[in-house]
């Protein structure tokens, strides 16, 4: 019998991660085509963006924040944290409700397809650009993001769903977005991602009957991952005042209202997870928008107004008018044609409805970074 | 580059394609130092790349680069941002009902 092998999840470097790899895999006698796996093919998206503007940016406005979290992000503070140990409680998948089995692996490999995506596009800006400061944080969230989406797999492999990378060989389109928008959207979705994995947590250390699934007590840490990534984000667009003044601020408005209001209706469609949960979606939402809001006070200078009287109503409309269109497309014929045009219209006239409520507006402070403190 | 016609290319490129539990990556490096740009599409030649689980696979293969026509290209440039929002994770897939 050998030594037991050293965990890569515990690796100081690149190199001894490599070759602790290479000796693990020696080991690995299971290999996923052996087994009678449900195969589900990733499809990550690839992009291209202008990788020279993203390198010309210049942090020396926000240097001392920036080095702090880039040494806090070096340090590894969740080095090791990525593996099962004794509190992986075994997973009852026969005895679970067919419903609830359902969703719940829609959840993980659509996380799983969200960290191997973001692992992506972070490595593709680090590998494009020159500068330092900009291909370090890359590579670091790149990291952290491999490492989220092999945590994820490993429960997916327990479920019987075996992930194909099959993708690469595959012809695919590069599509384009442009720097500010990548900033927005991914600033918002780490702090947000961080808002919902901490209300879930929490919320199972108060009722830990509901939880089901042991991935839940790795919430904590994985969403201090997201926590830092977000905060990155802030500090590259505190480096540039015109990105969060003037009629950008109307592009924040739109992201922040987009985040939302697609948040709420994903959650509605997902009954089972949220009541095994012990969760109601209308208060996880409440809960999730009340926290990203207060974080991203930290650099956008408006928050949406979630207690004005149209939001909630809007949102539900939003909702019924998406299970509408998806009910008609299962159909066919003229009249199912014209309930999807019907509603994709209420669907549109629900979201401008919500992009036109007045947005609260408030002071950014000087120094932009938070601890996650919920 | 013309504004109608698209140009191809093979270019060399380096597979890499991780399957394990600390890491699930997988990339395409091009050796000849190749730079994608909006709208060109890519493919890798051969079999598929599959890694056992516990496995780095890294390979050598061709790839064709199938660059996009000017027009194509500014199209990209104009049009890509509004399926920026898959930028955003929400923890489920879109579908109404599974």
């Amino acid at each position: 019998m050998n030594m037991p092998l050293k965990h890569s999840a515990d690796a100081t470097t690149a190199e001894e991660g490599l070759a602790i790899q290479e000796e693990q895999a020696k080991f690995d006698s299971k290999s996923a085509t052996d087994l009678a796996m449900q195969n589900t093919l990733l499809t990550p998206r690839f992009y291209t963006t202008d990788f020279d503007e993203m390198d010309a940016i210049d942090v020396s406005s926000v240097r001392d924040d920036w080095d702090e979290l880039i040494d806090e992000m070096v340090s590894d503070p969740n080095k090791g944290h990525f593996k099962k140990n004794a509190d992986w409680d075994q997973v009852d998948w026969e005895g679970m409700d067919p419903a609830l089995r359902k969703e719940f692996i829609d959840f993980l490999i659509s996380s799983c397809t969200a960290e191997f995506s973001g692992c992506v596009l972070y490595k593709e800006m680090k590998r494009r650009g020159t500068n330092k400061d900009i291909t370090q944080l890359f590579q670091l969230m790149a990291r952290d993001e491999a490492r989220h989406a092999g945590f994820i797999n490993d429960a997916l492999r327990e479920a019987g769903v075996a992930v194909n990378l099959g993708f690469l060989t595959q012809k695919k389109k590069y599509t384009y977005f442009r720097p500010k928008f990548i900033y927005y959207a991914t600033y918002l979705s780490e702090k947000i991602g961080y808002a919902r994995y901490i209300t879930i947590f929490r919320h199972l250390q108060a009722h830990p009957e509901h939880r089901f699934h042991p991935i839940f007590k790795w919430f904590e840490e994985w969403c201090n991952d997201e926590f830092r990534h977000g905060e990155a984000f802030a500090l590259l667009l505190k480096t540039d005042p015109k990105l969060t003044s003037g009629g950008n601020v109307l592009w924040i408005k739109f992201f922040l209202t987009a985040v939302y209001a697609t948040m709420f209706v994903r959650d509605h469609q997902r009954p089972a997870f949220h009541k095994a949960l012990g969760v109601d979606p209308d208060w996880y939402a409440h809960e999730v928008f009340t926290k990203t809001s207060e974080l991203s006070k930290q650099i956008f200078p408006i928050t949406i107004d979630i207690d004005h009287p149209r939001w909630q109503p809007t949102l539900r409309r939003l909702h019924k008018a998406n299970v509408a269109i998806a009910e008609a497309k299962g159909q066919s014929g003229l009249a199912a044609r014209l309930r999807q045009a019907t509603n994709s219209a209420r669907a549109a006239l629900a979201f401008v409805s919500l992009y036109t409520i007045p947005a609260k507006k408030h002071a950014v402070p000087a120094t932009t970074r938070l601890e996650p403190a919920y | 580059m013309g504004w109608l016609t698209r140009d191809i290319e093979r270019a060399p490129c380096t597979v890499e394609i991780s399957h394990k539990f600390e890491s699930l990556h997988a990339h395409v490096r091009f050796n000849n130092g190749a730079v994608i740009n909006p709208g060109d599409e890519v493919k890798v030649h051969g079999p598929e790349i599959m890694a056992p689980f516990g496995q780095i696979v890294r390979e050598d293969r061709e790839a064709t680069i199938f660059r996009a026509s000017k027009l194509e290209q500014l199209w990209t440039r104009l049009t890509g941002d509004v399926e920026v929002m898959e930028l955003c994770e929400f923890s489920f897939s879109e579908e109404v009902t599974l």
